[in-house]
Order: C-alpha cells, then sequence, then structure tokens
C-alpha cells in the first residue's frame, strides 16, 4: 500500500463518519424550516416556516428565560466541576498511596448505583437542607464525579515526576504546581472533561426537574419536555427549539476542538 | 527515593486537601443516600407504607421474568456495542491525530456531534430511519438486500440491533474525545521514530497508540460498561422496551415499577443494587487487568 | 488565539474556587444558611419558593402541563375568578405529566407532602392508583360547596374513593373517529356508511377500501394497549374481578377485543405505527383514511390546514356479537386536584365552584379555544357547541360528541391499570405475531398478578 493509498482510505473512514454523525443535525437545520405535518411525514428538503416555527416556539414556551437559565446553571456547573474534580485526580495520583488507592475504588462505586434508587433519599436530605429550589441545590448532586476524576488521575499519570520535583525545587507550593505547572500542561484533557461536563450539565433533566419547581426555574430541556407533552405536538417549532439546544455544545466544542490538534504537547517536553 | 519517605509522606498526608472537597461531595451525595436506599431495599409495601420484610425484595427479584430479561438485554447491548464503539473510537483518534490529514478540526466536530444532538431529535431520527416505510428499508429493497419491508422496531433481535447502532452512533465520537486528548499526552516524535523504523501503521496503532492510552482506555471502558448497564434514554425513546419487554432495559424497568405504576420503592432500590453489584464486579475486573503503574 | 480561549475559561474555573469552597462547605456543613449564600453568589436570580405559597394568600400553585390545552383553560378559569376576586393569582409551573408522576413518586416516597403545589391536574387512568396508594395527598372536597352533580356520572366515578370526591373533573376522552371524507369518496363510501356500525361490516368496509386505495382505513400504536382498552370499555367490558385481581383469562370481552384486534391487524384495515410521531403521521399525512381515539385527537387531525373541509367525524364500531356493545368509549381525560397542601382549601374550591364547575362563560370560551369538551353538564347546551367547524366541513362535531360522551359506559381502570395496560400491550403484540390469545391473556395475568405482589 503505497502513502497515497493509506491517506484516501483515511479520508474515506472519516468522511463517511462524518457525514453519518452530522445527518441529525442537518436533518433537524431542516425540520426547524418546516410545518409540523411535513417534519413527520420526513420531508428532507427546506420549508419556508422557520419564522412561524420560532412564533410558535416563543409563543408555547419563554425560550430566551430557558436559554439563560441552561446557561447559568450549566456554566455554574462545569466550572466548578471542572475544579474539584481535577484536584482530586491529580491529588488521587501524585500523591497516591494504599489508602487512596483504595478510596479511588470505593469512589467509584458511586457511580454504580442507578439514580432512580438515590432521588428519594437524595430528596428527603435536600428538603431537610432548605435547598430545594436552590442552584446549589440543582447542581450539588453532579459537581463531584467518579469520571471526571478517574479522568484527571489518568492525565496526571502521564504527567512526569520529574517536573513536579523541579518545580518544588523551583520553590513552588503544591498547588502553585498545579494551577501554574500541571493546567496548562494538561489543557487537552481539560478541554475534553469541559466539553462533556458542559454538555452534561447542559443536558441535565431528571434531577434539576424533581427539585426545581418554579416555572421561572425552567431549562430548555425541561421546556422541549414542555413541547412534547401536549394532546397536539408542534413538530417545526420542536426541532427549532432542540437545534437551538444542541447548538451551544457544538459551539463549544469547536472552540475547543484545537487543544486536541497533534503536537500540543506543551510543556511535557 | 527511600531517603525522601518522610517527606513524600507528609506530602501525601497534605495530598488530602486536594482530595477533600471531592471525596466529602461523593460521600454525602451518594454514599449516604445509597445506604439509605439501601435500607428501603429490605422493606416492602406500596408507596408510602413501607415495612420490613427481609430479603423479600432479593429473593422476587428471581422470579421476575421482566427484569431477568431486562438483565439478558443489558448484557446483550454490553457485549456487542462496548467493544465495537471503543474500537472504533481509537481508530478514529489515531486517524485524526495523523498530521497529513487535512480538515481535521471539521471532522473532529462532526464525530463529536452526536452525543450533543438532543435526545428527542435523535429518536425520532432513528425510529423513522427504521421504520418499516422507512429510509433503511427503501435502500434495502432497492438493492434487494431485502424482499420486502421489514419492521425492524417490532422484532425482538432487530430491535435490540437499532439500539445498538444507536448507542454506537451516539457515543464512539465522545470516547473519541478522551483518546484524542491522551494522545496529545503522547510525544509525536514517538510516532515518527516508529515510522522510520519500518512500523506499519498496524504495528504503532497495537505498540504505541494502544498501549500508551490504556488508562484512557480503561476509563472509556468502566464508564461504557456502566453506562450500558444503566442504560435508559435509547430503551425508552427508541423501542420503548418492546416488542413485548424483548428490549427493555433494567434502568428502564426500575423506572418504569418506581414511578409508571404502583410505586414500589423497596423493590426498585432492590434491582438498583443489583446493578450496583453486576457493574462493580465488571468494574472490578477491568481496574485489575487496566489499572497498574508500570 | 487557542491558548487563549482555553486559558480563559480555565481562569474562570479558578475565579470560581471562592464558589467552590462555598458549594462544598454546604455540603460538609448540611446547614441552611449555605443556600442562602449560594443563591446570592448566583446573582440572586434563584427561585422564589413557587409552593411555599408565600407569594400572598390569594395566589395557588399549579402544576399542569400543555399550554394549549391544560394551561390555556385554567389561565382562562382565572381570569373570570379575577373578575370578582381581582387580587387571586395562579402560578402555574408547566410540568409534563411523566414529569409529575416522577414528581410526585419522588415528595410522595420522601414523605415531604409540603412540596406539593396546591393544585395539580391529574391524569383519569392514574386517579385510583394515587387516590389508594397515597390517600394522604388529596383533599376531601365532597363538603367543599362544589355541586359535583352537575358533572357527567361516570367522570365523577373516577375521582370518587369510598364516597368522597377527591377531584374536580376537567376535560373527557370521548372516543371519536374521523375520517378523510374524500379518500372515502373515492373508495365510494360516504361517512354515513361507518356510522353506527360494527367492526365486522367496518372490516368489511376496511378491506373493499384497502383494495381500492391501498390505505389502511385508521391505525394504532404497537405496543400499546390503549386501543383493546377502548373496546372492552365500549362494551361495558372489565378488566378486573370483584377482589381486585386481573380478569382476564376467560374475560369474553376481552377476548373478543382481542380477536377483533387481530383480524384488523392481519387483514391490513388497520394499520400500526411503532411510535407516537409515526402515528400521528399516518393520518396527517393521508398514509391512512382516518383515525379512532380520544376527541383530543382531533387537534392533531387539524394540523395540516390544507386539509380543511375534507374531514369528517362519527362514532366508533361496536363489537359484533357482545349484547352490551355500544359504539362509545373513552381514551383520556384529566381530573383537577387540591393537594393536602394545598394552603387555602377554601379560595381553591370556591375557584373550583365559580369555574369549572359553574361558569358557562370558561366552557364557552374554552371549547372553541382549546377544543376542550366539557363534562360539565349545564355547558353541552351552550350555543356554542352547535357551532359549525369549518375544518370538518361545517359539521358541528362537538354537539355530537357531548352526545357520545353521554352514552360511554363506565369503566373500572384499577388501581394498577397502568400494569395491566402494560401486560396487556404485551398480549397484543404478541398475539398478532401468531401467539395463542389464552395462553397470553394467562401470562399476562401472572405478570400482572406478580406486580400486585400476589
Amino acid at each position: 500500500m503505497t502513502e497515497k493509498t493509506k491517506i484516501a482510505i483515511q479520508y474515506i473512514v472519516l468522511i463517511f463518519a462524518s457525514l453519518i454523525s452530522v445527518f441529525p443535525l442537518v436533518w433537524m437545520m431542516i425540520a426547524a424550516t418546516n410545518r409540523s405535518v411535513d417534519v413527520i411525514a420526513g420531508k428532507l428538503t427546506f420549508g419556508s416556516r422557520l419564522f412561524e416555527n420560532y412564533q410558535n416556539l416563543i409563543a408555547n414556551q419563554d425560550i430566551y428565560r430557558g436559554f439563560m437559565n441552561s446557561v447559568k446553571y450549566s456554566v455554574l456547573q462545569t466550572v466548578i466541576s471542572i475544579l474539584i474534580c481535577s484536584l482530586a485526580g491529580y491529588g488521587f495520583e501524585v500523591y497516591h498511596d494504599k489508602i487512596k488507592d483504595g478510596l479511588m475504588a470505593v469512589i467509584l462505586m458511586s457511580m454504580m448505583i442507578p439514580f432512580v434508587a438515590l432521588m428519594i433519599p437524595l430528596f428527603r436530605m435536600f428538603s431537610g437542607m432548605g435547598l430545594l429550589n436552590s442552584a446549589v441545590g440543582f447542581i450539588l448532586p453532579s459537581l463531584s464525579t467518579p469520571f471526571l476524576i478517574m479522568l484527571f488521575r489518568s492525565a496526571a499519570r502521564s504527567f512526569p515526576i520529574d517536573m513536579i520535583e523541579a518545580a518544588r525545587i523551583d520553590g513552588l507550593s503544591e498547588f502553585g504546581i498545579f494551577f501554574r505547572m500541571f493546567i496548562p500542561t494538561m489543557r487537552s484533557t481539560f478541554a475534553a472533561a469541559l466539553t462533556v461536563t458542559f454538555m452534561n450539565a447542559w443536558n441535565n433533566y431528571i434531577w434539576p426537574k424533581v427539585i426545581m419547581q418554579d416555572s421561572k426555574a425552567q431549562t430548555l430541556p425541561m421546556m422541549i419536555s414542555n413541547l412534547t407533552s401536549g394532546y397536539f405536538t408542534d413538530y417545526g417549532a420542536l426541532m427549532l427549539a432542540v437545534l437551538i439546544t444542541t447548538l451551544p455544545t457544538a459551539i463549544l466544542f469547536l472552540a475547543l476542538q484545537k487543544n486536541f490538534a497533534e503536537g500540543i504537547t506543551g510543556a511535557v517536553k | 527515593m527511600k531517603q525522601k519517605i518522610g517527606l513524600n509522606q507528609k506530602r501525601n498526608l497534605f495530598g488530602w486537601v486536594f482530595l477533600a472537597p471531592a471525596v466529602i461531595l461523593i460521600v454525602v451525595m451518594s454514599f449516604v443516600p445509597a445506604i439509605n436506599a439501601f435500607i428501603t431495599s429490605f422493606k416492602t409495601g406500596n408507596g408510602a407504607d413501607l415495612h420490613f420484610a427481609g430479603l423479600t425484595n432479593y429473593l422476587r427479584i428471581f422470579k421476575d421474568a421482566v427484569f431477568i430479561q431486562s438483565v439478558k438485554n443489558c448484557f446483550f447491548y454490553l457485549i456487542i456495542q462496548v467493544p465495537v464503539m471503543l474500537v472504533l473510537a481509537l481508530i478514529l483518534a489515531s486517524m485524526l491525530n495523523n498530521r497529513k490529514l487535512r480538515f481535521k478540526g471539521i471532522m473532529r466536530t462532526c464525530i463529536f456531534l452526536p452525543c450533543a444532538t438532543s435526545l428527542v431529535a435523535y429518536s425520532i431520527i432513528f425510529r423513522s430511519l427504521f421504520a418499516a416505510d422507512g429510509f433503511v428499508n427503501l435502500v434495502a429493497t432497492k438493492l434487494h438486500i431485502l424482499s420486502e419491508p421489514y419492521n425492524f422496531l417490532a422484532h425482538p433481535t432487530s430491535a435490540k440491533i437499532v439500539i445498538i447502532i444507536a448507542l454506537v452512533w451516539r457515543w464512539t465520537g465522545y470516547n473519541m474525545v478522551f483518546y484524542l486528548a491522551g494522545l496529545q499526552n503522547i510525544e509525536y516524535s514517538v510516532y515518527e521514530a516508529a515510522k522510520i523504523d519500518g512500523a506499519s501503521p498496524l504495528q504503532t496503532f497495537f505498540k504505541i497508540t494502544v498501549p500508551l492510552l490504556k488508562p484512557t482506555i480503561l476509563i472509556t471502558a468502566i464508564m461504557s460498561t456502566n453506562g450500558t448497564l444503566q442504560l435508559f434514554d435509547e430503551s425508552v425513546n427508541l423501542t420503548n422496551g418492546g416488542p413485548s419487554n424483548q428490549s427493555i432495559t433494567m434502568s428502564h424497568y426500575i423506572y418504569n415499577q418506581a414511578f409508571q405504576g404502583v410505586p414500589k420503592f423497596g423493590y426498585t432500590s432492590a434491582m438498583s443494587f443489583v446493578i450496583l453489584f453486576l457493574v462493580a464486579i465488571l468494574a472490578l475486573v477491568q481496574m485489575k487487568v487496566g489499572d497498574k503503574r508500570d | 488565539m487557542k491558548k487563549k480561549l482555553l486559558s480563559i475559561i480555565l481562569a474562570a474555573t479558578m475565579a470560581a474556587t471562592v464558589l467552590a469552597g462555598c458549594g462544598s462547605s454546604d455540603s460538609g456543613n448540611a446547614s441552611g444558611s449555605g443556600s442562602a449564600a449560594a443563591d446570592s453568589s448566583n446573582g440572586g436570580a434563584t427561585a422564589d419558593t413557587s409552593n411555599a405559597g408565600g407569594s400572598g394568600d390569594n395566589t395557588l400553585t399549579v402544576w399542569t402541563w400543555d399550554p394549549n390545552f391544560n394551561i390555556y383553560s385554567i389561565r382562562e378559569a382565572e381570569k373570570i375568578y379575577q373578575k370578582e376576586n381581582p387580587d387571586f393569582k395562579l402560578e402555574i409551573v408547566e410540568t409534563p405529566w411523566e414529569d409529575m408522576q416522577t414528581n410526585l413518586g419522588t415528595i410522595l416516597g420522601s414523605g415531604n407532602l409540603s412540596q406539593l403545589p396546591d393544585i395539580l391536574l391529574m391524569q383519569d387512568f392514574a386517579f385510583q392508583k394515587y387516590a389508594i396508594t397515597y390517600p394522604d395527598m388529596f383533599t376531601d372536597l365532597t363538603a367543599s360547596g362544589i355541586d359535583f352533580s352537575t358533572f357527567g356520572a361516570g367522570k365523577v366515578a373516577e375521582s370518587t374513593v369510598n364516597g368522597k370526591n377527591l377531584g374536580v373533573p376537567f376535560d373527557a376522552g370521548t372516543e371519536v373517529a374521523c375520517y378523510r371524507k374524500d379518500l372515502l369518496k373515492d373508495a365510494g363510501y360516504t361517512i354515513d356508511d361507518l356510522t353506527d356500525i360494527d367492526w365486522d361490516r367496518f372490516i368489511e368496509i376496511g378491506k373493499d377500501v384497502k383494495a381500492k386505495t391501498g390505505y389502511s382505513l385508521f391505525s394504532t400504536q404497537a405496543g400499546s394497549a390503549d386501543f383493546i382498552m377502548q373496546l372492552v370499555q365500549s362494551a361495558g367490558g372489565e378488566i378486573w374481578k370483584a377482589d381486585g385481581t386481573p380478569n382476564f383469562v376467560g374475560n369474553d370481552i376481552l377476548i373478543k377485543s382481542l380477536e377483533t384486534y387481530k383480524e384488523l391487524f392481519d387483514t391490513g384495515v388497520m394499520a400500526t405505527a411503532n411510535d407516537w410521531d409515526s402515528y400521528i403521521a399516518t393520518f396527517t399525512s393521508g398514509k391512512t383514511l382516518g383515525t379512532i381515539n380520544g376527541c383530543w385527537i382531533i387537534a392533531s387531525v387539524q394540523a395540516d390546514e390544507n386539509q380543511s373541509g375534507l374531514w369528517g367525524l362519527t362514532n366508533m364500531p361496536k363489537l359484533t356479537g357482545v349484547s352490551s356493545a355500544t359504539n362509545y368509549s373513552n381514551q383520556g381525560g384529566s381530573t383537577w386536584v387540591v393537594t393536602s397542601n394545598c394552603k387555602n382549601v377554601e379560595l381553591a374550591s370556591d375557584f373550583f365552584a365559580k369555574t369549572f364547575a359553574g361558569s358557562n362563560e370558561l366552557y364557552d370560551t374554552i371549547l372553541p379555544g382549546a377544543g376542550a369538551i366539557s363534562c360539565w353538564t349545564p355547558a353541552a347546551g351552550s350555543s356554542v357547541y352547535s357551532e359549525p367547524i369549518a375544518f370538518f366541513d361545517g359539521q358541528a362535531i362537538y354537539a355530537e360528541i357531548a352526545d357520545f360522551g353521554a352514552k360511554v359506559p363506565g369503566f373500572e381502570r384499577g388501581v394498577y391499570f397502568t400494569e395491566a395496560n402494560t401486560a396487556l400491550a404485551n398480549v397484543a403484540t404478541n398475539i398478532v405475531n401468531g401467539a395463542d390469545i389464552d395462553a397470553e391473556l394467562k401470562a399476562a395475568e401472572d405478570t400482572v398478578n406478580f406486580d400486585m405482589g400476589n
């Protein structure tokens, strides 16, 4: 196989995967411009109803408020979550000992219990603490996740111990090493973590819905659920709402994806 | 190393400061309610009227044909979907790490998109694609792969396969992102060197990429195992567990038992701990195989 | 550039250290003051607790769904009530039914009933489940001053437990059959040919129509037993024995309903759709000639304005060879509940007494506005009901639906309706694939018994 054939095969595979992946997004865009009946009839060409769908959507749901609520909660959750979990992941690896390794395994178990089982005790606890209908109650259960901790733990594993030692000799504090060296070096991991944490926060649904019993606190996923709850579903407006909900995560990824580009090994060298 | 042990121990003690917020949160947000749920799992009764009944709920599980079916379904999904998805993600990630290719940014974004796509939209699309008069049947009959349209979602095996296809479609890009991030921690010069040594792409993949990504692969494997055994969205939205519970997942069944019919919170808690048990065993095996410091 | 963006985001992460400290100390201390601190850090935009009734004595919190139907209707009721009580206000929290089940389950399961709203809307099929399992969540409205005798008796029975009225009836789901008159005409039939007939005649016509046009007459959603239940109810059948256990095996009406279902399926007179969206698409995009369902389906029938004037409405066929068979049934419908957490039961009762249980004006507004068919008997006399509807070629459909509604046989849904529905859905799925009806009914009965803990 020549070098050119290899490249060609890679292109074919990647382009094929890209097309399959992007199809539903394109379909959503098309659907957002069509009448409800055409959407479910499977029409695959752009229509002229975007404006009407938008009008129907904003008449039905306060999308602007939902968007702002979603942004607020997601940013809050993402930022705090990444901070807490990266610190922990780093700590688990750099300062590892038998107890911490064992604790990591125990912590891992916390994600294996279906949330359905935890909802009622959590609700009882939160109402006891007076955290119902609060932003804290909203984000608290999803702030610390074993997944993120493990992700940062494995990133820390490829963070050279020599660098840490050198920094210590230079007089950098332990937190200084984390913030000034680990974060910049591991920005590909941070970018990945940021994207998926934001996405999970953005799409978070069941718990927020249970704990936020206030019409002013509704997020975009709740509004999408509202749109499908009636006797009649306007699929054109629904797809527009779904599109609006999907785009922020996509844009965030697009903005951050350069951090996955080859060769940024940064300070590791 | 040895003369530093005293200092290291001191540092390792300090390390708890790094862990504290995350560990406290997990203990309070997961373990405290889990203990609560564990106690509930020994109670029976409908609604709020619960009383202790020993192991009744756990014994009941073995007689519950639907739950047993859901366990089988989840393992079917797990065995096929997780390996396919992870291998695919690895392949795509290593291709997208090739310096010679162009337009990688847009292709990366495209392949990542499915997991960001709203469930509402993608389930409508997948259901219509695989409907009796859907796109897949149209193409298959045109190409004479099928002699007549086949209602994929109305038959047990094909419904399960549709769920697997949907899962692979949705989560491959998600896992790829972590591999891409992990690959950045491998110096590109290693690849260059391998090439000069005459290694084939396949050899490079198995000898360099896979071993160096091992920690990341372990995480994604544990996560996907957990995610598949707790699968909920696809079962609810694509097939609604049907036809006649043949594609229902454990979490879907638990949810139905907790919130759709007459609530049986003791029983649903017991089933939840069965899931915990199953995932924990698999994760333990994966950790034993993959989580070693070299 | 790329470095800059990420470093900005990471800087934000660090800036949030303060926040994080606050968040984690909350969880650690479990103190009530923590929430206040975090609220202010969140720009003070956090919820004022809607269900604490704190916004004044004349505000009631309502959980309901569908801005075009239920929310619209109760908003209209609010307007009417506000004429006499200007400071009355409803705080409506839009909550889809599925989510409400989750919310109710969580609240009731945690025993923290103070988190319930003042009023909520409940699907009729789930009413008995909640009434029996969580009797504490309801306020008994029997002596509230609401005149329940002004509602249809069958509808009131859905929300009555042990002689106590636990809800205010809202909309009905009277069964209707809607057909495309233009397509019927192509096949040589009219709406009259499909009126007051039995399923044998329906299948005969259906086969002919299918042969001539290729279309099925109507469709159902696969994996659902709703249609089976509609058939059973239309003949006044039952699915429960007197002792509350499932009555499936040897239940003649149920067996006849399942046989009819299978024949409709086998002959292709009935199409099946895998899910709700494609079910709606079958009749809006002309893949079937019509639909048979609760009258709320009309909202979806009317989705395509290009089909205006092409539709006609009539009653459903009745079971053949069953003496108690009728052409009338019901699917869906809902009832308002005043919860036990209601801060002002007197106000809530008065509100309902003067609106949903006492205002012609309300029903005259929400019928044309939302297509909400009243269960309040005096409303049926209103002239609004006899208005011709253009979409249905000038047919006065609401008068007809009200007339059908009065003839619907009663139906005991029972506490375990959802379990029975799921089990029978599996029966329906399996028999069209060739399984034996009696064996399947036995299996379904075992499943429901198992779910009931027997």
